[in-house]
């Protein structure tokens, strides 16, 4: 199989092709979500009056004066059960379907399916024994 | 619709037994773990692991057999060529649980082994697939089992920063692969490589079909870490447990090599374009001259002023991505067996250096040029294995590194017989592999000539030089016995 110096295309191509065309309107709405946003910008920026004050700058205009440093520590504990969780809405989505066209599934089906249902029952297996689940 | 379920567990058979071992090390480990000190465990887990990959090799025996056997939509292939690289993705594993049972990584040690099998699954279904969205799970499982052992000496910062960079390069790159792959199925409306290459052939020009290109190119080039796609290579190199390091420097880039070749000649037959000198054309042969020039011209340089073996080696294995390609820019059978069999010369040849570093940089302190110095005196034999490895990457006859080279220059040469016209890359590929010569033997001064602070013997365990010497044996071979794999090689790639 070779394909030595062979090409069919071209990344210029003929602009009159009605298939390009098509992309056009891609072109003209990238266009337009450019300049919706920017418009505006560059409107206010000549309309609007000026009167900075140190509240206007602040994180959240109208909230509390927030206290201390961002960058503390928390609990990432939370995140095992979150990843257990996984395993249980997995196997929901692909039960379900399987659930519903059970009649007309053959016995490989059927085996196929107690093999991936258990292989996640594994992993939740796996996780409670290492005491993942106990929040400590 | 009735599926038929015997081919899928034949054609898988090496798959399930590495899914069940794995789940099987696990168990094990909970069951023996803290009762046990570390080491006994890595030994027991380890061997384990090992039995379970010797048990993998075994249904492959069983489909020497099928010649071309494709399972619906060709999510699954048997062929011949398919077996051989599985073959090869088991040994390497194999050999990464040898280095890995002698080396400290950590408490988790059935977690560890487990990951290192879900990885090599992901590889032997990379290879054993002909079509994108097999592709595509095989790579993900192949990089997010990467992307946890990178991570897994858990109390070192380095580290986790190489997992950190490694997973968010890996994660954007592959959302440039799934985008391209988009394309490629809204142009043609298949995702199995060879009805790809059919609809591809009818269509001819379409500028969608350069961004899908472009986009999977971005996605495989990342796996294996060519210029400009490579920034992760070094950090993650080096801040990973040197057997992971080992590992994605060989399985993975062979896995990944190894469907870049089937999808660029397969799928993309149509759209090569050319990097001839002075007749360039667009398409993946061109994007492909471009990156193997950037790849041998950074990664030689830039190792040139590393001071880290293990960076060292990155950058050394960015510059063998780009001598890999120049193979691929070819887009002959010639060259895709030249790749082929470079890539499994380049795998044992890493393998074995990255097991050296693994078992002496433990050992002599950390893993900088000055740790090795006097190595020679300290641990005599695996230096002299380094020495082997380290001539073949720098491209030394009779062993294999050579010969792999020059196949490679060679099918670039003889692709255009006329003008020679891929000659430049080939010039520029030889005068690369002198700069290269000069950071390897520097490497080898540090061992071999520079005086050692510290002169005590170090001690390695037996099992792990017997794979290491294995590695060397593989390489000297390869290097004086070339033919016959390289004839059988050519005879599978013909067919492909």
């Amino acid at each position: 199989m070779d394909v030595c110096g062979v090409s069919n295309f071209n990344v210029f191509p003929c602009v009159n092709d009605p298939y390009l065309t098509q992309y056009l309107f891609v072109a003209v709405f990238v266009l337009v979500a450019v300049l919706f946003p920017l418009v505006p910008l560059a409107l206010v920026r000549v309309l609007a009056p000026r009167k900075p004050s140190p509240t206007k700058n602040a994180t959240y205009e109208c909230g509390l004066v927030s206290k201390g440093d961002s960058w503390i520590q928390f609990r990432a504990g939370y995140y095992l059960y979150a990843l257990v969780y996984v395993i249980f809405a997995v196997e929901t989505i692909f039960l379900y379907p399987w659930a519903v066209a059970f009649g007309g599934l053959s016995f490989g089906a059927f085996v196929a399916m107690m093999v991936f249902v258990l292989l996640l029952v594994e992993g939740l297996v796996y996780a409670w024994a290492k005491g993942a689940l106990d929040w400590k | 619709m009735s599926v038929a379920y015997a081919p899928i567990v034949r054609a898988l058979g090496s798959e399930t037994a590495l899914v069940l071992v794995a789940l099987a090390v696990l168990t094990l480990d909970f069951i023996i773990g803290r009762k046990r000190e570390v080491a006994k465990r890595r030994e027991l887990v380890g061997a384990v692991a090992l039995f379970g990959l010797a048990l993998s090799a075994v249904p492959l025996v069983g489909q020497v057999g099928m010649t071309n056997v494709l399972l619906p939509g060709e999510t699954l292939v048997v062929n011949p060529l398919v077996i051989i690289f599985k073959f090869v993705l088991i040994v390497l594993t194999a050999v990464t649980v040898l280095i890995s049972i002698d080396h400290d990584i950590g408490t988790h040690v059935g977690e560890y082994f487990a990951m290192l099998l879900f990885g090599a699954i992901g590889m032997l279904l990379l290879v054993g697939t002909e079509e994108f969205l097999t592709i595509f799970v095989a790579l993900e499982l192949t990089s997010i089992s990467l992307y946890v052992l990178t991570a897994f000496h858990k109390n070192s910062l380095r580290s986790q920063e190489a997992a950190l960079k490694y997973f968010l390069f890996g994660a954007i790159a592959t959302a440039f692969l799934l985008f391209g792959l988009s394309y490629i199925y809204g142009l043609t409306g298949a995702t199995n490589l060879r009805d790809i290459g059919a609809a591809l052939a009818k269509k001819g020009t379409d500028p969608l079909l350069g961004v899908g290109l472009l986009c999977v190119l971005v996605g495989l080039g990342f796996k294996v870490a060519m210029v400009p796609f490579h920034l992760w290579a070094p950090d993650a190199y080096e801040g990973a447990p040197t057997p992971v390091t080992a590992f994605i420097a060989t399985g993975s880039k062979v896995a990944s090599f190894f469907v870049l070749v089937k999808v660029l000649m397969v799928a993309f037959a149509g759209a090569v374009g050319s990097a001839y000198w002075g007749a360039f054309e667009s398409g993946w042969a061109m994007v492909l001259g471009l990156t193997a020039t950037a790849s041998m011209v950074l990664g030689n340089c830039a190792a040139i002023v590393q001071r880290n073996v293990k960076r060292l080696l990155a950058y050394s294995s960015i510059a063998h991505a780009g001598y890999i390609l120049v193979g691929l820019v070819a887009a002959s059978s010639t060259g895709a067996t030249a790749v082929l069999f470079y890539v499994i010369v380049y795998a044992i040849t890493n393998l074995g250096a990255f097991g050296v570093v693994a078992a002496l940089a433990s050992r002599a302190g950390g893993d900088d040029l000055e740790h090795f110095n006097g190595m020679a005196k300290r641990a005599p034999f695996l230096s002299l294995l380094m020495l082997v490895f380290v001539l073949s990457l720098a491209g030394i006859p009779p062993l294999g590194g050579f010969f792999g080279k020059f196949y490679l220059f060679a099918a670039a040469v003889e692709c255009d017989a006329e003008m020679f016209g891929l000659l430049w890359l080939v010039a520029l590929g030889i005068v690369m592999s002198a700069v290269s010569l000069y950071y390897y033997l520097v490497l080898m001064k540090h061992m071999y000539v520079l005086p050692a602070k510290d002169e005590t013997r170090i001690a390695t365990p037996g099992h792990l030089k017997m794979a290491l010497a294995f590695c060397a044996a593989g390489v000297v071979l390869l290097g004086v016995f070339p033919e016959p794999i390289l004839a059988l090689l050519k005879a599978l790639v013909v067919r492909l």
